[in-house]
């Protein structure tokens, strides 16, 4: 037998070499893989094998100063799918379903990464008929399901649109500001206390561990739940709100465009803040119909918008107290300096009218009689620095400091202000007019009841604040917010004066005479708001009882023309509701179309905000 | 009697390639329990030790068969794989995309992994037939052909992995016949052909005409240097044809090779949980029944073609060296035993068989640990799966009753 080749010593070893190096490349790999590459693929291994799944807490709710409830929690179900395990090619079944925007859930499930096992929400508020449907195609539909969340609910009468604000979807532009705590489809508050409070209302996530199989269901809790964190639940707010006083104002200003508000002199708290016309949170409260949304936006008396605190008009005569005071704290008159008012006054070939010949009147009769004169001259001689200093004092063109964030300055306006929007062609005649609260000076209700307030308390500005306290439950124990105040640099004296001038305009023969409330000593001034071409706008700012102040408000009425005949009225039933709880005036109901539709100042961002 | 019979039995067993192969089943059986324990599949497992018994008894059953009973049915065996083959083309059910199944009951049967011994069977007895040559040109396309035929039927089914498995087996037989090493070469050519053509079209021209003209540069035949190259160039276009006529799954397991992050959830999801596995497992491995991967069963088939993940995912290296050397052990011994045994026909089948399972590790251990695309060969011994399993310890018996008469026949 040949055995040159076959089988030779030779071709043995070859063959022997050959496996050991295809052994040998398999072993020299595997150090590769376990030891080299070894730190990725632990951590790759336990990541994908170990999912965080968060657990959403329960909104906080909202109750008035008397523990009863305003806003509450409901179930609503909503649509989820777990990327992980859904099935593209059922997109178009699941658009058709629920009506949800494809490129929503492309976002959102692309979003989610690689290997996402936890479940991301797609839509809220599922019908009953949607959830049979989901219930009825479950296998065409893997990974598609739904949870339990809890949508707002409104318990009581008043609607308190705009104090409170609402919740909702939270949109892709806030998902980037707001960094990241907040996934898509997460619920954030939207305006109003709802958005401002929103730390305190949400609560905070919690996440579950679980370990987690290829199939993405899960096999067991991690570390029996020792890892997890638990859901931190919102805390309650506790408004200072009235309730009662809340739906009284708000059944006041059916049919009106305008805005009341009411504050405690004594510490700021908001009594009431009604802003009209408004709109029903409960349509809200889930997912906005779209009709209801562009209802809202398109009607012409906005009723979407805030008028208590983002809304600015002239004080007019309302603003006479501040420019007095700073009169006689700057020691420009004293409470015997008269002044002669002959029906109008001269200033640089100008006449500046009056309502009326006053004749020789001190501080507290111009200010009863709301004469205009007076305060020409006043003005003239404090001039722009004065109004600034003791302007800014009150917060005008300044915010208040309340507790939500839509708020708007208003304007008070300085030489600048009027260099750099006329440049030369104004004259100091514009300063006369801001004498008397007309011309480009802008403030909001919010403004005017908290200058009234600090007027009644004798110097001590309060930052108005509709939120008192927080707490876990309502029956435990509640943490007070701290009260901000200021004490004004103004002496007793000084406004000791204004407000027995605001008494004699309410009490005496002043124009504020329809605010007086049977029992209680109502100290007041009307203003009327020149709104060329339209109608005046209608203020009244007061407080009560003279002696002891519970409540200062300021009422505008837009268009509503003279302060004491629209205003007043409202502003005096308001006091009379607060502190003694029964009606003196009910308002006749008023055709809204028979108002003239008015430049409303769209200054700030509450549209935009609301169309975020 | 009976036990004088078995003490004799043990005796004669060569232990090199017994021992080694034992304790890979035992290995295999540890891993398949850890990848099936807790879920439905763990059917699989109780099937796998049903299939460890039949095994085997196979194999001293195989034992008992007279001396030189391979050498003489080697060619009624290869016919019978070969009508199998056709059966199962016609009435065979379909897996995974694969036709090459009979079903019966709840077990599937794969005829291809049969054919395998039988070609080796056929191959050796051609080959070792005194009057064949490795000179010949005809007895080495009679060669060919005895290995092609097979190679075809199960290409049709489509099974493109095992049938990859035969020619390294005639490779490594032809070797050990002692065809001349250009031989070998030009002959390895069709399989760069093959792999180039996948990769580009100009890789694969360019392969065949140099090839071809080192042919005619060494036996300086025209002829037959452009027969070669034609053949080349065939094979090469058949490949394009067949990839591009490849159903979707291999197609895209061969496209996902070059870049298995390309489809991280589809095709190179296996791929990649598999290599998280070797790789988390470390020096020592996670523990037994402690592997993330494993237990939570982020491999895919875990139990067939991936088995390697478990030993190394909870043993880490040192357990998956250990399988490694267990291999290793008993290829050196089945090159030693072939080299021992005088008788041809045995030293070939010994080879033919070796080859194969060494085919087997580096592919199937290769697709695990992403070296090698994923082509669906399973890892002998430890693979769930009956046909295989069968078949591998048929082989087994071959090798152990080759060595057994080789007092005998020397």
């Amino acid at each position: 037998m040949e055995r040159s080749s076959f089988a030779s010593r030779k071709r043995a070893y070859t063959m022997g070499a050959i496996f050991l190096i295809l052994i040998g490349i398999l072993l020299f790999r595997m150090y590769e893989l376990q030891f080299v590459q070894f730190d990725s693929f632990r951590t790759q291994a336990e990541k994908q094998s170990i999912h965080q799944i968060s657990k959403d807490p329960l909104r906080g709710l909202i109750y008035d100063r008397d523990g009863n409830l305003i806003v509450g929690n409901n179930p609503s179900y909503t649509l989820t799918v777990t990327p992980f395990k859904f099935d593209w090619s059922s997109l178009p079944l699941l658009v058709r379903m629920f009506q949800v925007d494809s490129n929503v859930v492309r976002y959102r499930v692309s979003r989610a990464g690689m290997h996402s096992f936890e479940p991301v929400k797609i839509a809220r508020d599922l019908t009953f008929r949607q959830l049979s449907l989901l219930e009825e195609n479950r296998t065409l539909l893997p990974g598609v399901n739904y949870i339990v969340e809890s949508r707002r609910i409104y318990t009581m009468k008043p609607r308190m649109a705009h104090l409170l604000g609402y919740t909702k979807e939270i949109s892709p532009r806030l998902l980037k500001n707001l960094g990241d705590y907040y996934q898509p489809g997460d619920i954030v508050g939207f305006n109003g206390i709802e958005a401002e409070y929103e730390d305190v209302l949400r609560g905070r996530k919690g996440y579950g561990y679980h370990t987690v199989n290829a199939l993405g269901k899960v096999v067991e809790s991690f570390d029996h739940g020792r890892s997890d964190i638990p859901a931190e639940e919102g805390r309650d707010l506790i408004l200072s709100i009235d309730m009662d006083l809340q739906d009284y104002g708000e059944r006041l200003m059916k049919g009106r465009r305008g805005a009341i508000v009411a504050l405690d002199p004594r510490n700021g708290e908001v009594l009431a803040f009604v802003s009209a016309p408004d709109y029903d949170l409960r349509d809200f409260s889930g997912r906005i119909p779209v009709d209801v949304w562009s209802t809202l936006r398109d009607d012409p008396a906005s009723p979407l918008y805030n008028r208590c605190s983002m809304a600015a008009y002239p004080p007019g005569s309302t603003f006479k107290m501040l420019v007095a005071a700073a009169a006689l704290e700057e020691n420009i008159i004293d409470i015997n300096t008269r002044i002669q008012c002959p029906g109008s006054y001269m200033l640089a070939g100008q006449e500046f009218g009056c309502h009326g010949a006053h004749g020789d009147i001190n501080v507290v009769s111009a200010i009863e009689h709301s004469c205009n004169v007076f305060f020409y001259r006043l003005i003239f001689k404090l001039g722009f620095d004065n109004l600034k200093k003791y302007g800014t004092m009150f917060h005008f063109g300044q915010k208040t400091g309340l507790d939500i964030s839509n708020e708007n300055s208003g304007i008070l306006p300085t030489e600048e202000y009027y260099n750099k929007r006329y440049g030369t062609r104004w004259n100091i005649g514009y300063l006369v007019n801001l004498g008397i609260g007309q011309g480009e000076i802008n403030t909001t209700p919010l403004q005017m009841a908290a200058y009234t307030a600090a007027i009644a308390n004798g110097g001590t500005y309060y930052a108005p604040h509709a939120v008192r306290a927080t707490c876990a439950d309502i029956d435990g124990e509640a943490e007070h917010l701290p009260v901000r105040s200021e004490k004004l640099a103004m002496s007793p004296a000084v406004l000791e004066i204004i407000q027995r001038g605001m008494y004699r305009a309410v009490n005496g023969s002043g124009t504020g005479y329809a605010a007086r409330v049977a029992g209680t000593r109502v100290a007041g001034k009307t203003g009327t708001a020149e709104n060329p071409p339209n109608p005046d706008h209608a203020w009244f700012v007061g407080y009560a009882p003279f002696d002891d102040p519970r409540i200062a408000v300021a009422v505008i009425v837009e268009n509503g023309g003279f302060g004491g005949t629209t205003a007043a009225p409202i502003a005096g039933a308001i006091i009379r509701r607060a502190l003694f709880g029964t009606p003196t005036y009910v308002p006749q109901e008023i055709d809204s179309s028979a108002q003239q539709p008015i430049a409303i100042p769209v200054e700030a961002s509450a549209h935009a905000e609301l169309e975020d | 009697m009976v036990s004088r019979f078995l003490s004799d039995l043990l005796r004669k067993i060569d232990l090199g390639i017994l021992l080694p192969v034992l304790l890979l089943v035992g290995a295999g059986l540890i891993s398949l329990y850890s990848a099936t324990h807790d879920a439905a599949i763990f059917v699989k497992f109780q099937k796998q030790i049903f299939w460890s018994i039949l095994g085997l008894l196979s194999v001293v059953l195989i034992l008992l068969s007279p001396p030189r009973f391979f050498h003489y049915s080697a060619y009624l065996i290869y016919g019978f794989a070969i009508i199998l083959l056709l059966l199962v083309l016609l009435f065979g059910k379909t897996v995974a995309g694969n036709a090459g199944w009979f079903g019966i009951g709840s077990y599937g049967i794969q005829p291809s992994e049969f054919a395998k011994v039988a070609a080796i069977l056929a191959l050796a007895r051609f080959l070792s037939d005194s009057t064949t040559s490795m000179n010949s040109f005809t007895d080495l396309l009679k060669a060919i052909g005895i290995v092609a035929l097979p190679w075809l039927l199960i290409l049709l089914q489509p099974d493109f992995g095992t049938g990859l498995v035969y020619w390294a087996i005639f490779l490594a037989m032809i070797f050990w016949a002692g065809a001349e090493m250009l031989l070998l070469l030009t002959l390895l050519s069709p399989i760069l052909v093959i792999i180039l053509s996948i990769i580009d079209i100009w890789y694969f021209l360019g392969a065949a005409v140099v090839v071809s003209s080192l042919f005619y540069i060494y036996k300086r035949n025209l002829g037959v240097a452009l027969m070669f190259l034609a053949i080349n160039l065939s094979i090469g276009f058949g490949v394009q044809y067949l990839y591009d006529h490849l159903p979707a799954y291999q197609k895209a397991r061969i496209a996902v090779y070059f870049d298995p992050t390309e489809a991280p959830l589809s095709a190179g999801w296996n791929v990649i949980q598999s290599k998280v596995a070797i790789g988390s497992g470390g020096l020592s491995g996670r523990g037994y029944l402690q592997g993330s991967q494993t237990q939570l069963r982020f491999v895919p088939e875990q139990w067939t073609d991936f088995i390697f993940c478990v030993p190394a995912e909870e043993f880490g290296f040192i357990g998956g060296s250990i399988i490694l050397l267990l291999f290793t052990l008993f290829f050196l011994r089945g090159i030693i035993l072939a080299r021992l045994i005088e008788f041809r026909f045995s030293s070939l089948v010994i080879i033919g068989i070796t080859a194969m399972f060494l085919f087997h590790v580096f592919i199937n251990i290769g697709m695990t640990v992403g070296l090698i695309p994923v082509i669906g060969i399973p890892l002998p011994f430890m693979s769930y799966g009956g046909s295989f399993f069968l078949t591998s310890m048929f082989a087994i018996g071959i090798i152990l009753h080759a060595a057994m008469s080789r007092d005998r026949i020397a």
